[in-house]
C-alpha cells in the first residue's frame, strides 16, 4: 500500500475519523481491526447477520484510501479460472493461424526432426506468457501498483476446495500459475472476507485471517449510523425511528431488520415528511423493513405498544 | 509482559479455544502495536487475532476479564487497614513495611512474583488451593511478618502491642487477598472451572448439554461422512471417458498441433455432493434415541446441499422445510410434537411409510442417490412391503439401514430388519455418537 495510506491507517483514532468522513460509522473494534490488518498485513474476515455492514466495510475501505475495489463474490461451483485466471484462447489460436507462415524463417537451416525441435523449444513458452493470461478476480488484486482492496464476498458460499485454493493468497499473497510460475503481489491488497455463517469455515482459513464480529449496533450507534447516512431526518425522528427498530429485533421474527433497512427506512420517511413516527405511518411503511408476512403479522399484535414506547423514549 | 500473554493463551486453551502458534505470534505483534495502555483496544486486538468464531469470542470476553481484574490490593479503596499511628522501625520485615505503609502496588506485585515463582499456572485441582494460598504468603515473606508480630507482643510498651495486633488484623486481610487471588486463577487455569462456563454458554441454547456436545461431535462425524460418500461417487465418475466436447481445453491441448483439433477432450460432469434421502422413525418404539436420530438428521441437512428428509410413524411426511426454516431446538420441538406436519402418531406401518414414500419422494430417487433409513424395523407384525423396498434399492444407488437396536434383537418379536436386509448395502447399528463414528469409517469400503 501506498505511503500517504500509511498515513491514513497510522492510528485507531484517525481510521474512525476517516471512515466517519466517507459514511461508514464504526466502533472502536472495527477501527482496531482495520488498523491491525494493515500493520500485520492480514486479510480480514467479516461476520456477521446479513445487513450490519460488512461489504459496506470494504467498499468505504477502497473509497477511503482512494484505491481500486476489486470484488470477487463466491458461490457454488466457483473454479480458479473464474477467480483466477484463463488463458485467452481465441488469441492463442489466432496467432497460431497467423505466425504459422514464421515457421518456416524459424526453421530455416536445420537438418532433420531433432534439430528443428532443439530449435522450436527455444521458443516454446511463448503461448503461455503473461500476455496470453486473463487475469480474473484474485490476480488482478495482486497486479495494481497503487495496490487495491479485494473483497471476497460470501466466501461462505464458495465449495471447500476453493477456500483451500484462497489459502496460498491468504497468507503468500502470491499465486501459482502451472505454466508461468509463481506471482506474486507487487502491491499487498487488503483482503476482506465476508461470511454470513451459511456454513462454518475451515481451520486454515481462520488461521490466516484477522476475525471480526459485526453484531446488530446498539441504539446509539445506530442513531449516530442513521445521522451519518441520512442527515436530513429530524433528532426526535431519528430517535424514535431506531428505538422501534431496536424493539423490533427483540421479537422473534424469521428475518430481523438489518442497518441497511433502517436506513432504507428513514429515507422513506424523510420522502414521506413525517414528523414522529406514529402507529398509522408505520403500519404503511412496515414493508420496507420485514420482508415475510408472518413478520408483519408478529409486529402488528405489538405495533401499539411498540410506537408508543418509541415516541415517548423509554 | 510477554509472560503474561502466554498465561493467558494457555487459560484461554484450556477454556477451549484453539490457539496455534501463528495465531499467538499475531496476538503478539498485535499487543505490541496497540501497547497496552488502553484496556479495550488490547481487549478487540487480542480478541480479533485469537478467537475465531462467536462462541469463541465469548469464552474471550470471559476469560479475558477475569485473568486482567484486578486482586484487593490494586483496589485503592480496600488496602489493608492499617491504623496510621503505627510508626516504622528497622527491625520490621519487608512485608510488614509494606503492610504498615499501605503500599498496594508493593504488595500486589510481590504476591504476583510470589505467584510467578510457584507456577500457579500449573493449578489443577481445588485441593491445590491451600497449597498454593501458603506457598504464595511464604513466598511475599510472611515469616518476617510472624517473627515482627511475635516479636512485638513479647514486648509490653503499648504502643508495640498495638502494633501487633494491627499486624496480626492485617495478616488476616492479607489472607483474604491471597485467597480471593489463587481462588481467581484457579478459575482460569483449572479445566474443571472453565468447563462451567462453557456449561453455562451451552446451557443458553435448549438442547441438553449431552445432547449438544454430541451435537457438536456429529457435525465432525457428518462432515466425514459426507466426504465419505462424496470420494465414492467421483471416483466412479473420473474414469468415465463420455460426456460433451470441452473445447477450451480442446483447444489448449491442441496447440501443439497447429491448431488442427487432434486430440478432442471430453466434458466429465463430476458429481461433487452426495443426493441424499433419510428417512427417519419417530414412534414410540424408538422415542429414546429419535431425538437422536432428529439431531444426526438436522446436521445432516445441514452438511448436504442435495437432501430431502422424511420422518413417518403410521404415515410418511417431508420435513426438509422445517430444518431449513428453524434453529436446531426449534426444529427438533416442532417435529416431535408433529405440529402442522400431518403426521399420524399411530402404529408404526413401514409398509405404509414406504408407500407414501413411493408416491412422493421416489420420483426423485435416481442411481446416485443414498438412501438412508433411520428405524427398528418394528411394524407391528404388519405387511413389511419388501418388495417396495426392493424397489427403492434398484432406483436408487444403496440403502443405509441405522437401526437403533443392538443386532441381537433383529428378527425378534415384530422386527422385520432380517428381511429388509437383503436390500440394504450396510445395516448398522447406530444409537450413539460412538456408533455413528463406527457407521462412517465402515463407509470406507
Amino acid at each position: 500500500m501506498r505511503e500517504e495510506n500509511g498515513l491514513k491507517l497510522d492510528s485507531i483514532e484517525e481510521i474512525q475519523r476517516g471512515f466517519e468522513a466517507s459514511g461508514y460509522v464504526c466502533n472502536q473494534q472495527i477501527a482496531t481491526t482495520l488498523y491491525l490488518a494493515y500493520h500485520l498485513e492480514k486479510p480480514i474476515l467479516v461476520e456477521g447477520p446479513a445487513g450490519v455492514g460488512k461489504t459496506e466495510l470494504a467498499k468505504t475501505a477502497s473509497k477511503y484510501l482512494g484505491i481500486p475495489l476489486i470484488r470477487l463474490q463466491c458461490y457454488e461451483g466457483l473454479d480458479e479460472s473464474k477467480a483466477l485466471y484463463e488463458w485467452k484462447y481465441g488469441k492463442q489460436l489466432l496467432y497460431t493461424q497467423i505466425l504459422k507462415d514464421k515457421l518456416n524463417d524459424i526453421l530455416e537451416g536445420t537438418e532433420g526432426l531433432a534439430a528443428s525441435m532443439a530449435r522450436l523449444h527455444k521458443h516454446d513458452d511463448i503461448f503461455f506468457s503473461s500476455d496470453f493470461l486473463e487475469p480474473r478476480p484474485l490476480l488482478k488484486a495482486l497486479q495494481q501498483e497503487e495496490g487495491a482492496v479485494l473483497l471476497i464476498d460470501e466466501v461462505d458460499k464458495s465449495d471447500q476446495e476453493f477456500e483451500a485454493f484462497l489459502l496460498e493468497i491468504l497468507s503468500d499473497f502470491q499465486v501459482s500459475v502451472p505454466e508461468i510460475g509463481t506471482i506474486g503481489a507487487i502491491t499487498k491488497p487488503f483482503v476482506f472476507l465476508t461470511s454470513n455463517n451459511t456454513r462454518e469455515m475451515s481451520e486454515a482459513l481462520k488461521r490466516r485471517c484477522l476475525h471480526l464480529f459485526i453484531p446488530f449496533p446498539d441504539s446509539r450507534l445506530e442513531r449516530r449510523i442513521i445521522q451519518v447516512r441520512v442527515p436530513q431526518l429530524s433528532d426526535d425522528l431519528r430517535r424514535q425511528l431506531v428505538s422501534f427498530i431496536q424493539q423490533v429485533r427483540g421479537l422473534d421474527l424469521k428475518k430481523v431488520p438489518s442497518i441497511s433497512e433502517t436506513i432504507d427506512w428513514a429515507r422513506v420517511l424523510l420522502l414521506l415528511h413525517a414528523s414522529s413516527l406514529s402507529p398509522d405511518i408505520i403500519k404503511e411503511t412496515i414493508n420496507i423493513f420485514l420482508k415475510f408476512e408472518d413478520d408483519i403479522e408478529v409486529v402488528r399484535e405489538h405495533l401499539h405498544d411498540m410506537a408508543d414506547r418509541a415516541v415517548r423514549g423509554l | 509482559m510477554e509472560q503474561v500473554l502466554q498465561n493467558l493463551f494457555d487459560a484461554l486453551r484450556r477454556s477451549g479455544v484453539r490457539i496455534s502458534l501463528s495465531e499467538s505470534m499475531d496476538a503478539m505483534r498485535a499487543a505490541s502495536l496497540v501497547g497496552y495502555e488502553q484496556r479495550q483496544i488490547l481487549k478487540d486486538s487480542l480478541s480479533i487475532t485469537l478467537a475465531k468464531s462467536r462462541i469463541e469470542k465469548e469464552i474471550f470476553d470471559s476469560c479475558f476479564d477475569r485473568f486482567f481484574s484486578q486482586d484487593g490490593f490494586s483496589d485503592p479503596e480496600a488496602g489493608p487497614p492499617l491504623s496510621q499511628t503505627t510508626e516504622l522501625s528497622e527491625e520490621d520485615s519487608p512485608l510488614s513495611r509494606m503492610v504498615i505503609s499501605g503500599d498496594g502496588t508493593g504488595l500486589s506485585m510481590s504476591m504476583r512474583q510470589a505467584a510467578q515463582v510457584v507456577n500457579i499456572a500449573g493449578i489443577r485441582f481445588f485441593t491445590q488451593k491451600n497449597l498454593y494460598i501458603h506457598r504464595i504468603l511464604k513466598g511475599m515473606g510472611l515469616e518476617g511478618m510472624d517473627r515482627d508480630i511475635q516479636r512485638l507482643s513479647r514486648q509490653d510498651d503499648m504502643s508495640s502491642l498495638a502494633k501487633a495486633e494491627g499486624l496480626k488484623e492485617a495478616r488476616d486481610v492479607l489472607f483474604e487477598y491471597v485467597r480471593a487471588f489463587v481462588e481467581q486463577q484457579f478459575g482460569l487455569f483449572a479445566e474443571s472451572a472453565t468447563e462451567k462456563i462453557i456449561e453455562k454458554y451451552l446451557r443458553g441454547v435448549r438442547l441438553s448439554n449431552l445432547e449438544q456436545r454430541d451435537f457438536d461431535r456429529m457435525h465432525k462425524i457428518i462432515k466425514k461422512m459426507v466426504k465419505r460418500l462424496n470420494d465414492i461417487h467421483s471416483r466412479r465418475r473420473k474414469t468415465s471417458k463420455k460426456g460433451c466436447l470441452d473445447l477450451k481445453k480442446t483447444l489448449r491441448e491442441n496447440v501443439a498441433y497447429q491448431g488442427l483439433l487432434f486430440e478432442p477432450r471430453w466434458k466429465a460432469k463430476k458429481i461433487d455432493r452426495p443426493d441424499i434421502v433419510a428417512l427417519s422413525d419417530v414412534s414410540r418404539s424408538v422415542e429414546a434415541v429419535s431425538r437422536f436420530m432428529l439431531l444426526f438428521l438436522y446436521s445432516l441437512n445441514e452438511a448436504v446441499a442435495r437432501i430431502r428428509s422424511f420422518i413417518f410413524c403410521s404415515n410418511l411426511v417431508e420435513v426438509s422445510h422445517v430444518f431449513e426454516e428453524y434453529q436446531v431446538e426449534e426444529a427438533l420441538e416442532r417435529i416431535q410434537s408433529g405440529t402442522g406436519l400431518g403426521i399420524q402418531l399411530g402404529r408404526t406401518d413401514y409398509g405404509q411409510a414406504f408407500r407414501d414414500f413411493k408416491e412422493d419422494g421416489l420420483g426423485q430417487v435416481t442411481n446416485k442417490t443414498t438412501v438412508i433409513v433411520l428405524g427398528d424395523a418394528r411394524n407391528n407384525h404388519g405387511d413389511p412391503q419388501t418388495d417396495l423396498l426392493k424397489l427403492i434399492q434398484k432406483r436408487s444407488k444403496r440403502i443405509i439401514w441405522l437401526n437403533p437396536e443392538p443386532p441381537s434383537f433383529w428378527g425378534i418379536g415384530d422386527s422385520e430388519m432380517k428381511k429388509y436386509m437383503p436390500y440394504c448395502y450396510l445395516v448398522k447399528e447406530c444409537s450413539t455418537v460412538r456408533h455413528l463414528e463406527r457407521v462412517v469409517d465402515s463407509l470406507l469400503i
